[in-house]
């Protein structure tokens, strides 16, 4: 069987978060947190926006690392959880492509943006198209001319790292940060959908 | 026999499968780790060209007093206690921690976490500290008690006075008016 992506995504989408007695979410071997995406965007939108031009990249570096560890730790908890041993594990018959396609079901149904690998050269490079993502909502009429998607591109490149980068490293000290991505597209940019680059770093 | 009804918040989950986003009672909502919280709030703390921490509080202010209000205006939500009741249950229901308000005032406020997201999440990543790091929940009391009292956001000003991070039992913040 291959990855039967809308499956994946009707199935995981299903699923209700919310805190426990102590108000909070353990699952997948991290912390949850369901907030509104208005403050995720705020907080990336006034940063990158307040900064001198040449703090820019550093600025968007820390937005990008704190997804692209987000990404890596998450997506590891997400792959040997309960909920992805029933639903996508079945699926999987090529390790670790099917799985990346399957990681890439379970970001859409998740909400981080509605995306797929249209691209895939084992081991070395990928490309991914999002044709839906919150961090675009930044730009409400006309272009910008600063891509905003710094989750994705922190997410892509840590899919890549958990695929390729060696057996998973809870301290991050290793396997983390073997891969880069790059935005090259941006609906908030005016293109039609987002396009993520993501190569060895 | 006749019993009191506390007021209960209501999440409303909605997901749009043509764009794959979900909604909570309207507000456009996306699940994150506390990765990605922690790492926010270590930007914050540690960025050298703004201030990152005053950044984050007034980003969360702004975030949710927005939804608070939109909740309290949709529900018809009016008294004081009624308020308080729905924004700790918020807190805990997005999995922020469990938030207690101590008493809260016009011209000042004081808020418990028993347990705390970003301060558990912080010691899971890195282990304790001594300075504070919960910058977004600054925001969210400064937000609630904007609301309590009736007044536009930037009002308050929010200290953390104890910390989970640094090892206490709670953290305890203080809002006053300026």
């Amino acid at each position: 069987m291959a990855i039967n992506r809308s499956k994946i995504i009707d199935d995981m989408s299903k699923i209700k978060i919310i805190g426990n007695d102590e108000g909070l979410v353990p699952a997948f071997n991290v912390f949850i947190t369901q907030l509104p995406a208005a403050f995720w965007n705020s907080f990336a939108d006034r940063l990158t926006n307040m900064v001198q031009p040449e703090l820019l990249e550093p600025a968007e570096y820390l937005l990008v690392n704190a997804a692209h560890e987000c990404g890596y730790h998450t997506g590891y908890g997400i792959i040997t959880s309960e909920e992805w041993n029933a639903v996508v594990q079945p699926m999987v018959e090529k390790v670790p492509e099917d799985i990346l396609y399957g990681a890439y079901a379970i970001l859409t149904a998740w909400g981080w943006g509605k995306a797929e690998i249209v691209e895939l050269i084992p081991g070395k490079k990928k490309v991914v198209r999002a044709y839906d993502y919150y961090e675009s909502d930044v730009v409400k009429y006309g272009k910008s001319g600063k891509k905003s998607a710094y989750m994705l591109r922190g997410v892509c490149a840590a899919f890549m790292d958990l695929a390729y980068g060696g057996q998973y490293d809870s301290t991050g000290k290793t396997g983390l940060h073997t891969f880069k991505c790059e935005q090259v597209k941006g609906i908030e940019c005016g293109d039609p959908y987002g396009e993520f680059v993501v190569t060895k770093a | 026999m006749a019993r009191f009804i506390e007021t209960e918040l209501t999440l409303d989950h909605q997901y749009d499968p043509k764009t794959s986003r979900h909604y909570l009672n309207n507000q456009l909502s996306v699940l994150h780790c506390h990765h990605y919280a922690t790492l926010y709030s270590q930007l914050a703390d540690d960025v050298e060209f703004v201030d990152g921490k005053k950044l984050l509080a007034d980003v969360a202010e702004d975030t949710f007093y927005s939804v608070l209000q939109e909740y309290f205006d949709a529900n018809s939500i009016v008294t004081v206690n009624d308020k308080i009741s729905i924004a700790e249950q918020y807190f805990a229901a997005t999995g922020l921690g469990q938030m207690n308000v101590v008493y809260l005032g016009h011209e000042s406020a004081e808020v418990e976490l028993v347990h705390s997201h970003v301060d558990e999440g912080w010691i899971k990543k890195w282990g304790k500290r001594q300075a504070p790091v919960n910058f977004i929940t600054q925001g969210y009391i400064a937000a609630l008690v904007s609301l309590v009292n009736n007044k536009s956001t930037k009002n308050y000003q929010v200290i953390e006075e104890e910390s989970i991070v640094s090892g206490a039992k709670r953290s305890l913040f203080k809002a006053v008016l300026q």
